[in-house]
């Protein structure tokens, strides 16, 4: 027997327009906010993948060339993306808004316990724009696709990564890596074990625990002895916050409390970002599943810029997987794949032209027509429709007028 | 409803005596005769699922649970995806190499190139022959690891020892020790950011329980 790859996976037509489902919606609205769709190769080369920095060669599935050159599976689209704008779009003007809605593919990791390795995922990149109101859009976007998907129960955990790593400049640099690594995974114990000052092992575990209220965290990271630069992020944060909540509160009556956390221990230990980070959180009635990520980086256009030059960008992308699993449990998505209209069905040889030509012109309508094959008696086809759920089916004989059939429901 | 994790076998008396001083009673898993993979506390604030030793970080890390209490070894040699809160300080045990008393070795470095260890901890055991440069072949079992070195299938082992009796009593000696481990207060990453079911309040009332200990020592 052929199997699929380990890891491999084959979506069939109920699948597909579950997964259909949530992608119209979301190309929905990033069609409203004015985006526009591009389709980047599938196949990188490895350098042009690795090039941000967030990208390690274990995780890539890789390819050689002819050349002997490797290329790999994209396992994001963000690098493809970048790399298109500045050298296939030089000379377009900025912004660009830009959406996708593609396959990628990450190699099982040892220890992980999945196996899977390819995913869908449908995400936007707001490319030369900076600043809070660039911020902003992402953030809303994201928001509103899900709202448009009908999904009630969310977090935003929401960081700045400049931020996070400059905080962590205070740490003595043998330690540092360290400090990074406890904090990115919430390891509040080997944090107490550093050979740290009473001070600096302060600092460490509030930074650890540096989330919560956007207005509380505020208020305790004004606390710590900010530089000027460090100031002005705080700041621009917390317009970025008072600007959202501005913005869903004009939008809707009753006063929307927002459910963000801020989360200023956000640092992964591989990422591009400069600036906003964040995550959404599905509730935990469904799993607590990491439903799309984002986050500005504003250095990465320039690693793929001919002569350096760095753009701003900041961009989002959603789990497909993800929300196809929460959306399904809450019972939002279709459960059969949808049924064809009509059945025509040619009573004789003789008027297989004129089925045919009758199911083009109930096509017209538009509505979904298929012919049955069979030739068998009535029972077995009016049976056949019923096991489909097709409502009506056209009985088609040489004189060309179509007897039309009604099925009930059983 | 938060949901706990915790472990059959030797740490789950400590286990339960620290949930109930905060206020979490699930000593119904010490009846004898229990049968209950899964118990919500008088209080219906939180539940308890009982579970294998290494399936702790298991269902931490997946959100099923959002606390757990686990052993640092389990941790260490699955190097699951959990945030580790708290030393709860008790379940002390090391993680050793262990020789037969007569076999003359002394050190691990002494062991024979491409030897064989013998052990149910698999990663701490490469891990530690790595760091070490000893290639050595590592022997998995699942039970009764002194058997290893006394049938002469491997030279050493690597087990997780709390008083070195049934070393003794099995003629082994250990000559090191990988590390220590106690008991860790453990929680699924994403819960504890968003501080799902108000675990903080818990975390933090285990850390004031543990804490005394600590100082009166």
């Amino acid at each position: 027997m052929y199997q699929p790859p380990i890891g491999g996976r084959d979506l069939l037509p109920l699948d597909v327009a579950q997964k259909r489902w949530i992608e119209d919606r979301l190309q929905q609205v990033f069609d409203g906010w004015g985006y526009h769709r591009i389709i980047t190769s599938t196949l990188e080369r490895l350098d042009t993948l690795m090039a941000g920095g967030a990208i390690q060669r274990s995780t890539v599935l890789q390819l050689h060339n002819l050349d002997d050159e490797v290329l790999g599976l994209r396992p994001e689209l963000t690098a493809s993306i970048a790399r298109t704008a500045v050298t296939r779009m030089a000379g377009a003007t900025f912004p660009q808004r830009l959406y996708y809605n593609a396959n990628v593919f990450r190699r099982a990791q040892e220890g992980s316990h999945s196996r899977q390795q390819e995913f869908y995922q449908a995400g936007v990149e707001l490319l030369g724009g900076g600043g809070l109101l660039a911020d902003a859009e992402i953030l809303l976007l994201t928001i509103e696709c899900l709202n448009n998907l009908g999904l009630r129960s969310w977090s935003l955990l929401l960081g700045e990564a400049g931020l996070t790593r400059s905080l962590l400049s205070v740490f003595p640099s043998g330690l540092q890596e360290k400090v990074r690594m406890a904090i990115a995974h919430l390891d509040r114990l080997t944090l107490e074990s550093l050979p740290l000052s009473e001070d600096l092992r302060d600092r460490a575990l509030l930074l650890m625990d540096l989330r919560g209220k956007p207005a509380d965290v505020i208020q305790k990271v004004s606390t710590l002895d900010l530089n000027a630069t460090q100031q002005e992020t705080v700041d621009n944060l917390k317009s970025l916050i008072d600007l959202l909540q501005d913005s869903l509160s004009l939008r809707s009556d009753q006063s929307f409390a927002l459910p963000i956390v801020l989360d200023l221990s956000i640092i992964r230990t591989f990422d591009y970002y400069t600036g906003i980070v964040f995550e959404v959180i599905s509730g935990p009635d469904s799993g607590q599943k990491v439903l799309g990520q984002g986050g500005r980086y504003d250095q990465l256009l320039g690693q793929f810029h001919p002569q350096g030059q760095s753009i701003p960008g900041i961009g989002f992308s959603l789990q497909i997987e993800h929300l196809h699993q929460v959306l399904l449990q809450m019972g939002q998505l279709p459960t059969q794949a949808p049924p064809s209209d009509w059945l025509v069905v040619a009573a004789s040889p003789q008027a297989y032209a004129i089925a045919f030509a009758h199911a083009q012109k109930l096509r017209a309508d538009p509505g979904q027509v298929e012919l049955d094959l069979s030739g068998g008696d009535r029972e077995a086809i009016q049976a056949y429709a019923r096991s489909r759920r097709i409502a009506q089916i056209a009985w088609v004989g040489v004189d060309g007028i179509p007897t039309i059939e009604t099925l009930g429901e059983e | 409803m938060l949901t706990v994790a915790i472990a059959k076998g030797g740490l789950l008396k400590d286990s339960i005596r620290l949930l109930q001083s905060i206020g979490l009673d699930f000593s119904a898993f010490l009846e004898s005769g229990n049968r209950q993979l899964q118990i919500i506390d008088p209080n219906h604030r939180a539940r308890a699922l009982l579970v294998r030793n290494s399936d702790v970080p298991v269902y931490v890390e997946y959100g099923q649970a959002q606390l757990g209490i686990v052993g640092y070894d389990v941790l260490r040699e699955t190097s699951a995806n959990v945030s580790q809160l708290v030393d709860l300080r008790f379940g002390h045990c090391r993680m050793s190499v262990a020789v037969k008393a007569n076999s003359g070795y002394r050190s691990p470095i002494e062991l024979p190139l491409h030897g064989r260890v013998a052990s149910k901890f698999v990663h701490c055991a490469r891990e530690y022959f790595q760091n070490l440069d000893l290639p050595v072949e590592i022997v998995p079992l699942y039970g009764s690891v002194e058997l290893g070195p006394i049938t002469g299938m491997s030279e050493a082992i690597v087990d997780l020892v709390a008083t070195g009796n049934t070393l003794r009593e099995n003629g082994l000696i250990e000559i090191d020790v990988l590390f220590q481990s106690t008991a860790r207060l453990i929680a699924h990453p994403l819960s504890y950011r968003l501080n799902t079911y108000g675990l903080h309040s818990y975390v933090e009332e285990i850390r004031e329980k543990v804490k005394p200990l600590v100082e009166s020592r």
